[in-house]
């Protein structure tokens, strides 16, 4: 096999998740989004290029990330390090001069191979789980040829694969995804079109239509991939009993029989600390978490809306 | 894979639960040591070993390690020490002078009995609370060089008979078999084992004596209780100890009572030992009541949570049995499942290998996910078995090694190997190697690990010094004469456990203190004073004398050089270079009974107490610090997930080894709520061991809830929490204030 040169920008790596797909994954973060949720839980994934960002609790106030940016785009003040974000051009010099290691890059470069050489690492963990390789951003399919080369080469060394997608740039690579996917967990987030666009900044049309063009195509394959649907419930948004009832149903009508699993993910605000860091406000920061009752309801109805109540499940309860 | 949910508690059995449990908290079992100095040397100079609690030798501000002592405190000194023979006599330093104080002791212990036990037998002190337990001034000289140089022990009390001896014979037939033994010897004119054997003789009859008490006074309670049922179990404790008094056990009821007063008359002598394969010890038991229709499996299951209940000892389920097939049984399943329906405070390990029932691993797996407070202890019986064979044991007694302790193994009844409280603080050496390298001008690496290397031999000649000298005091000082009863050669032989050609095995294990931080130090010098030339040595020592004043920069620099427990080469290399070195040094020291010195990757507690008295350390730790805990890596510095951690452990040849445990904590939202937790420990503990881990301590709790404990430790729901705090068990509320502290520090895995 030829060594593969084809990169991409990868910002977290979760060892042995067990938050998105079954078994013990391999979770990888990659970079950029083509949504704007307004509740993104992985605000530093959004922008496509590298960035650095600052950990205030591992500073030590040597200042040489200010003193070397070629771009001048930190600067010190009582409150520590600002980032001007427009002047920032995520070369990383002040996270290689920093001492102390709180200067951070979000994204770092990763080829095809040692992707694969660090999942492999693990392998023996993910056949004893069943568990795999997860891909989650961010959107990655932002940077598609890296997931389907990336995919391929995994599914040749025997380890499952997993996409993380809202679904929203499916429908090009769809062909070539099927070829090398064993499960997709694919959002529905909101089926008011209108309010879907409010708070994600673009339509749910594509993404319900690539949904149902996945399912289609899935149906026809010889060998077929997972599909599980998740819906993030967040409070004041999507966790209404009107949202829940209408992606069961649309559920039952589209996909019947044809999806294994529904997953009700419910909102945290663990997250509230990196838009601190990005120096960004965000509009759930004081919000409470659901609650319990509230989310066993929505569980119920979207059981009984989906006709699948075997297989809907609330994940993510404190 | 279908495995069992958890059985239903009886009323009777909650009772005694929650009678356990208050005991347990209102610090009736607290295990006390002298000092920090006991902690990090495992021997203080003050006691021989862990603090007694009342008595001449219970003094000075003491450490509380947690509940986890046999004995139950009753608030007061035994009330007959001053009629103890060695008090109204003389003491000698004999086994016929022990022997005698042992009786006397022990025949004036009370017999405890709760209303509706069937499984009885407690006791309130300990032999050295009643018998002076002190070696010579030589011994003590040599025991404060070693400390000098950073090393000590106590030489006592871990080890692990083999019950089935007792079992076989019972009381009478171990007296038959000591009497004729002694007639022998008497024949042949060997004087000192004759001695012996008439000393045993008369632990034996003191033994008798105690369990007939438990008779009596079950009788007695009986007479008086108006509560039919509870009138009913009291008869049939009196009858049950009546019989095993005398003769072997008939059935599993008299087995599992006959090992419960056993351990008790055993713990009398102050010890920790583990009791062997529960499972294989209890089955032919099971199998013959099965047969005459005289017991259900849920009686079974009753009677084994008893004595899970009574105290909650190291026991081992599964392994293999000598053929090596899988030895899983049907009484494996059973005292899981009594666990299981008991839960709490338990020292249970079940021995993972090859070929285990997958269901039986499942359900141990789900079990230790599901109460996450490390029981039961997950250990791999292949490296267990494998280690014991490379260190030279035999076959026939290696085949039958069991989990007996913290990390450490038995073959039962075939060894007084000295586990466990030996230690050595790698650290001092080190510290002594710079000190040599900067005043003498040398200038490489190699000058400094050449150093190192004589310094680590001096400490390990110290260690062995002392321990030597010990040995040749032990079967006179503080004979084991109890757990000699129950083991392969000391009544044959008449020679003590403790004794040189008693048992078969007899090396000597050191629990070495700080390897993480002295690879990481050795691996951070290398790269910033040898390689990059960024600092001298002079410069280092410097920083460190001041524990990093004023030097944050440097102390970052050293704080990120790579470090071992992310998969780093370089420093993973180092660690391993660190473990080997350690190891041929104590390999190639030898005891006076002709076996040597082993390492283990593991130190119980010292880790917490030993920061400020060693000081800063080239790792970039500051003073205040705990060190890391055995080979785990140090908190925070395994920033590359879980496998890589792995990884880097098992870059360890752990047959090489006597144990060195994976301590873990997780925050229960790793787990999925609808996903049952045995399914991802199973394949993440199946996967470690088949890399080659040998033991995983897996805490599941909250970080919020230990905080809040620390504040709020009177709650109730603050009372039952226990954890696996490293080798041992211990209800949260009940530990030392550092141990908190330190284990709360610990808790940062949301994810492996």
């Amino acid at each position: 096999m030829t060594p593969s040169q084809k990169t991409g920008l990868i910002f977290n790596v979760h060892h042995l998740s067990t938050d998105d797909g079954p078994g013990l994954r391999d979770t990888f973060f990659l970079k950029g989004c083509a949504l704007r949720c307004e509740w993104c839980h992985n605000p530093e994934s959004i922008q496509s290029p590298r960035e650095v960002w600052w950990n205030k609790n591992k500073c030590i106030g040597q200042l040489d990330c200010v003193r070397l940016c070629p771009t001048q785009a930190l600067s010190f003040s009582t409150d520590g390090i600002s980032i001007h974000r427009d002047t920032c051009n995520g070369c990383g010099i002040c996270v290689d001069n920093c001492t102390a290691q709180a200067m951070e890059a979000i994204g770092e470069t990763w080829t095809v191979d040692q992707l694969v050489t660090e999942a492999l690492k693990d392998k023996l963990f993910f056949q004893n789980s069943g568990g795999g390789v997860t891909f989650s951003g961010g959107e990655p399919l932002k940077q598609a040829a890296f997931v389907i080369e990336a995919f391929a080469r995994l599914k040749k060394e025997g380890i499952s694969t997993a996409l993380d997608t809202c679904g929203y740039l499916l429908r090009p690579h769809l062909e070539e995804l099927l070829a090398c996917t064993d499960l997709f967990l694919y959002d529905i987030k909101e089926m008011n079109n209108e309010q879907h666009r409010r708070w994600t900044g673009v339509s749910n049309e594509p993404i319900l239509e690539n949904l149902i063009a996945l399912v289609d195509v899935i149906s026809q394959q010889k060998k077929q991939p997972d599909l599980w649907v998740r819906t993030p419930l967040i409070p004041k948004r999507t966790a209404s009993r009107e949202n829940i009832l209408a992606i069961g149903a649309f559920i039952k009508k589209n996909l019947g029989g044809r999806i294994n699993r529904w997953e009700l993910c419910a909102f945290n605000n663990i997250c509230a600390q990196k838009y601190a860091r990005l120096e960004q406000d965000w509009a759930f920061s004081n919000e409470t978490l659901l609650d319990r009752n509230f989310s066993a309801e929505l569980l119920e109805l979207a059981k009984k809306s989906s006709g699948m109540s075997e297989q809907v499940f609330l994940t993510g309860l404190a | 894979v279908n495995i069992p949910s958890r059985p239903n508690i009886s009323s009777r059995l909650d009772t005694i639960r929650a009678r356990r449990t208050q005991l347990n908290i209102s610090h009736k079992r607290d295990l006390l040591c002298d000092n920090a100095e006991f902690l990090v040397y495992h021997w203080s100079g003050q006691s021989e070993a862990f603090a007694p609690a009342t008595g001449e030798q219970a003094k000075g501000d003491r450490i509380n390690i947690g509940d986890h002592n046999c004995r139950v405190d009753s608030g007061k000194p035994f009330p007959y020490t001053a009629e103890m023979p060695s008090k109204l006599g003389k003491l000698e330093n004999t086994p016929e002078n022990w022997a005698a104080d042992y009786r006397f002791f022990i025949t004036h212990s009370p017999a405890i009995i709760d209303p509706d036990e069937l499984i009885v037998g407690d006791f309130h002190w300990q032999l050295d609370e009643a018998r002076t337990f002190r070696y010579p001034e030589e011994v003590h000289q040599l025991g404060y060089q070693a400390r000098k140089l950073g090393a000590g022990g106590i030489s006592f009390t871990h080890t692990c008979p083999d019950l089935s001896i007792g079992l076989a014979l019972g009381w009478n037939g171990l007296l038959q078999k000591i009497r004729e033994n002694r007639a022998r010897f008497e024949a042949y004119g060997n004087e000192d084992s004759a001695a012996y054997l008439r000393a045993s003789e008369q632990v034996v009859l003191g033994i008798q004596e105690y369990i007939r008490s438990y008779a009596k006074k079950a009788r007695e309670l009986a007479q008086q209780e108006i509560k039919p049922e509870t009138k009913a179990i009291y008869q049939q404790v009196a009858q049950c100890t009546e019989a095993i008094a005398n003769d072997k056990p008939k059935n599993l009821h008299e087995a599992i009572q006959w090992i419960q007063l056993f351990q008790i008359s055993e713990r009398m002598h102050g010890h920790g030992n583990g009791y062997g394969r529960l499972d294989a010890l209890l089955q032919p038991f099971y199998e013959a009541d099965c047969a005459a229709q005289r017991i259900t499996r849920e009686e079974a299951r009753s009677l084994v949570a008893e004595l899970f209940l009574r105290y909650g000892n190291y026991f081992s389920l599964g392994g293999k049995n000598r053929e090596q097939n899988d030895a899983t049984n049907e009484m494996s399943w059973i005292c899981l499942e009594a666990f299981d329906m008991v839960g709490g405070y338990n020292h249970l390990g079940v021995m993972w290998h090859s070929k285990i029932d997958k269901a039986f691993w499942r359900y141990a797996c789900d079990v230790v996910g599901r109460y996450g407070a490390g029981c039961p202890t997950l250990v791999n019986y292949d490296i267990f078995r494998e280690s014991e064979l490379r260190s030279g044991y035999p076959e026939s007694d290696a085949w039958n090694v069991s989990y007996s302790g913290c990390q450490w193994y038995c073959s039962p009844g075939n060894e007084y190997s000295d586990h466990d409280v030996n230690c050595l603080v790698l650290v001092q050496p080190l510290q002594r190697a710079i000190e040599r390298v900067v005043s003498q001008g040398l200038d490489s690496f190699e000058d400094l690990w050449n150093c190192y290397n004589y310094e680590v031999n001096l400490t390990a000649d110290a260690l062995r010094d002392f321990k030597n000298a010990t040995y040749s005091w032990q079967p006179k000082v503080w004979p084991e004469m109890v757990t000699s009863l129950c083991a392969h050669g000391p009544i044959e032989k008449g020679r003590d456990i403790t004794n040189s050609r008693s048992v078969n095995n007899a090396y000597t294990s050191v629990n070495v203190l700080g390897v993480p931080n002295v690879s990481d130090s050795l691996y951070a010098i290398e790269q910033l004073v040898y390689v990059n030339k960024k600092y001298s040595l002079k410069e280092l020592q410097a920083a460190l004398k001041s524990d990093w004043a004023g030097l944050e920069k440097m102390r970052q620099e050293f704080l990120h050089v790579p470090k071992f427990g992310n998969d780093h080469s370089g420093a993973d290399e180092m660690a391993v270079r660190v473990s080997e070195h350690i190891r041929i040094v104590l390999e190639s020291r030898q005891n006076i009974k002709g076996f040597n010195f082993r390492p283990s990757l593991f130190q119980f507690m010292g880790h917490t107490y030993a920061g400020p008295m060693l000081g800063a350390t080239p790792d970039g730790r500051l003073s205040r610090e705990p060190l890391a805990h055995g080979m785990n890596p140090m908190h925070g510095r395994n920033s590359g997930g879980m496998t890589a951690t792995i990884r880097s452990f098992c870059k360890l040849d752990f047959r090489k080894y006597q144990g060195g445990s994976l301590q873990i904590e997780l925050q229960p939202n790793f787990f999925p709520q609808q996903q049952r937790r045995g399914d991802l420990v199973d394949p993440f503990a199946t996967s470690f061991f088949q890399m080659g881990g040998v033991q995983i301590n897996l805490n599941v709790i909250a970080l919020e809830k230990l905080q809040r404990a620390m504040e709020e430790p009177d709650l109730p729901e603050h009372q039952e929490i226990v954890v696996k705090v490293t080798g041992y068990s211990a209800h949260f509320v009940v530990m030392d204030r550092k141990f908190q502290e330190e284990f709360v520090e610990r808790v940062n895995y949301k994810r492996l």
